[in-house]
């Protein structure tokens, strides 16, 4: 798991590659947690390269959406692979989540 | 295949798991469900199941026959039945929503057929999933 993030104007972008499972998950958390501030209020998490996740990332996912919406933020992911998207709509998360098929539709999202 | 109770295995399971679908040419999206469900039902032994700090050998016997994915899993940990944990409500709204709990729900929606059985002091887990469903 790795993520880069890129500021530009007033829209953080994280992208997150990799697994986020049992093992990388503590990780993302802490990191992700960080970067949700009330400076950050918009925010894309960018899952193009996102190969796996489990329900560990997904507690995680959760985690954010609810400080995001603390700080009166919006969170919006974009570019998630097919499976993981398939695990989205099982575990409800299309409904509570703003999803994009890109980023240039995330960016004109907010 | 045998796994200790230790979380490093998840590891090694993944790898293990990509010799299996190769060899039985498993489409990508099977393997992930695969890999997902398994990393549930483990992490979920190894975090929960034993008492003690003792190392555990866990079962793992998966095998492919007649398009049908069949899956046990064996622990020697207390007498635990998983898919009588109670299902999160995954309409609630955010605000209501917990924030765990999904595990145990993935495998049941994703497998065809789960089921526990307690034998000899150990928990047998067994599940099924045709190759042609739809998770």
């Amino acid at each position: 798991m790795e993520i880069v993030t890129t500021k530009s104007n007033d829209v953080l972008s994280i992208a997150v590659s990799g697994r986020l499972d049992t093992i990388t998950a503590p990780e993302f958390e802490k990191k992700i947690l960080e970067l949700v501030t009330p400076e950050n209020q918009k925010i894309i998490l960018n899952c193009a390269d996102l190969s796996y996740i489990s329900s560990s990332g997904l507690r995680v996912i959760l985690m954010t959406l609810k400080k995001v919406k603390a700080n009166n933020g919006k969170l919006i992911i974009c570019s998630l692979q097919e499976s993981i998207k398939e695990v989205f709509n099982i575990c409800g998360f299309t409904s509570l989540l703003t999803i994009t098929d890109n980023c240039e539709s995330a960016l004109s999202s907010f | 295949m045998h796994l200790s109770n230790s979380i490093d295995e998840l590891q090694s399971l993944s790898a293990k798991l990509e010799q299996f679908g190769e060899k039985q040419h498993l489409a990508p999206e099977m393997m992930f469900n695969l890999n997902l469900v398994l990393e549930e039902i483990l992490t979920n032994i190894i975090f929960y199941a034993y008492d003690d700090s003792n190392a555990h050998a866990i079962e793992l016997n998966i095998a492919l026959e007649n398009e049908n994915i069949e899956i046990e899993i064996i622990d020697d940990g207390k007498p635990f039945n998983p898919l009588e944990r109670p299902e999160p409500d995954v309409n609630q709204s955010l605000e209501a929503r917990q924030i765990g709990g999904l595990g145990i729900f993935l495998v049941k929606k994703i497998m065809d057929k789960a089921d526990y059985l307690r034998r000899a002091n150990k928990n047998i887990l067994t599940l099924k999933k045709n190759l042609n469903t739809k998770s």
